[in-house]
């Protein structure tokens, strides 16, 4: 596919890390709920918002993610009590650091969303897609073989 | 500095002699004048291969890693500098080493010499030896010529910026302290930041592009010391073998990012980079960001003091939106 095609069409693809006790449940609410959103994110159900290591954001991005969102429940609320805590601190250093490679803060998002938000989920899945529309395909990091 | 090296002999082979240690890890130098390395000493006799000069850079602290494993129960002397220091306390807060079978001998310093920078202004040539007169370089030629110019001028750019030239473990302290008048270290970071987001990212591309996989990067950090690496698993395979661009940027994202909250910035993944990727900046964006953030924090300095990254505020500040 050229460049210019693929620009032309171009359909933000998106990596979702969902904690499976919010933000995951969240997603379930807003489909039960009939809430509609866009389908650009694949949403892969972890854990929690800490089982993401980085080394799962850029395996997302080396193999053609446009975006990678992390949703976790809110702090304070975290199943195993602390995770989501420590996850702030690791993510919003791993944020900073990708934007310092060059990476675009757009393309890596973390947001707090519980089980009863679902809403919030539909809404967070819709504005990251267009955001990313704005910013055009990622080719940083992204494997090219 | 002959000085100190006589007394970095005397108790070597003092302290092998005694028994107190069974392995005293120094420097020794090489075939060539920029090759300082590090020495292994077992036995007394061997003592005199021991040498101090403005070249003493490789941080031994790290070799600790595999003696320790090597001899059991064994006692281990260590001569430390500043980084040195650190990097031990470091492993100390990892459990990666054990206080009461090393012996700390510290040594105040008071920077190293960059062989690249005197190589760069012709100064290398003939070179056989270089001496630290006070705030003086002594070159000394094959031919007994001897040349004297500035130290500061040849020094390490990490040792311009050190926060702690004087080490903070030691048991027992060889020398005066030498003055702490460290240059701004984040300037690199600031610099780099100015950039946009495309400019960053080609910089760090072409960065990136040189490296040839060596992991002389990983091999010589302190805090580098897990016995399982993950650049190292079969499966999953995080890390290809190929040095493809995406590939170059996953091991040098990630291998910083390993290191975050207890990189001790000592610098050694800059040095011994072969194809001079400025490594150093990325810790330091790292350690920037730590202590923008979640208040200042120094890895190395107290072994009790807990890590940022293992520990937790409920008021933290977040790099994202939070609602």
């Amino acid at each position: 596919m050229s460049v210019a095609r693929e620009e032309h069409n171009f359909e933000p693809l998106i990596v979702a890390f969902c904690c499976n006790w919010c933000s995951y449940a969240g997603g379930d609410l807003a489909g039960t709920s009939r809430m509609s959103y866009p389908p650009n994110a694949r949403v892969i159900r972890v854990p929690c918002s800490s089982r993401v290591s980085p080394n799962f954001i850029l395996r997302a991005f080396q193999r053609g993610a446009d975006g990678v969102l992390v949703a976790g429940c809110h702090p304070g609320d975290c199943h195993y009590i602390t995770g989501n805590y420590h996850a702030r601190r690791r993510l919003s250093i791993l944020r900073r650091f990708l934007g310092f490679m060059g990476v675009e803060p757009e393309r890596f998002e973390v947001h707090w969303i519980s089980a009863s938000e679902g809403g919030k989920f539909a809404e967070v899945m819709t504005e990251m897609p267009e955001k990313i529309r704005a910013l055009g395909p990622n080719r940083k990091l992204r494997d090219a073989r | 500095m002959k000085n100190l090296q006589d007394t970095i002999r005397e108790i070597a082979a003092q302290s092998l002699a005694r028994g107190e240690v069974e392995l005293v890890i120094g420097w020794e130098k090489g075939d060539l004048w920029w090759q300082s390395y590090p020495a292994f000493i077992e036995e007394e006799k061997e003592a005199d291969r021991l040498i101090w000069d403005p070249l003493c850079v490789p941080n031994l602290s790290r070799y600790l890693l595999q003696e320790l494993s090597e001899m059991d129960e064994k006692k281990i002397a260590l001569f430390v500098k500043g980084c040195d220091a650190l990097a031990f306390n470091q492993l100390l807060q990892d459990n990666r080493t054990v206080r009461e079978r090393v012996v700390l001998y510290g040594i105040p310093c008071d920077g190293l010499v960059d062989p690249s920078k005197l190589e760069r202004e012709g100064l290398d040539r003939d070179l056989q030896e270089v001496e630290r007169d006070g705030e003086e370089l002594v070159l000394k030629a094959a031919a007994g010529e001897e040349k004297r110019v500035p130290a500061k001028d040849y020094l390490y750019d990490k040792c311009l910026t050190c926060r702690y030239p004087n080490p903070v473990a030691y048991d027992q302290m060889l020398g005066e302290t030498v003055p702490v008048e460290p240059e701004e270290r984040f300037t690199g970071v600031r610099k780099l930041e100015e950039l946009d987001y495309e400019d960053r990212f080609s910089y760090w591309a072409e960065q990136f592009s040189r490296c040839i996989r060596c992991f002389a990067c990983r091999n010589v950090c302190p805090a580098c010391s897990c016995i399982k690496c993950v650049f190292d698993l079969q499966e999953p395979r995080w890390l290809g073998k190929a040095t493809e661009p995406s590939e170059n940027a996953f091991y040098h994202i990630i291998r910083a990012y390993h290191v975050a909250g207890r990189c001790v910035d000592c610098g050694e993944c800059s040095r011994v980079c072969p194809v001079d990727i400025p490594l150093q900046e990325l810790n330091r964006k790292i350690i920037l960001d730590i202590n923008e953030l979640y208040g200042e924090y120094d890895a190395g300095v107290d072994p009790e003091q807990e890590a940022p990254l293992i520990t937790y505020k409920t008021d933290d500040p977040a790099a994202f939106t939070e609602s």
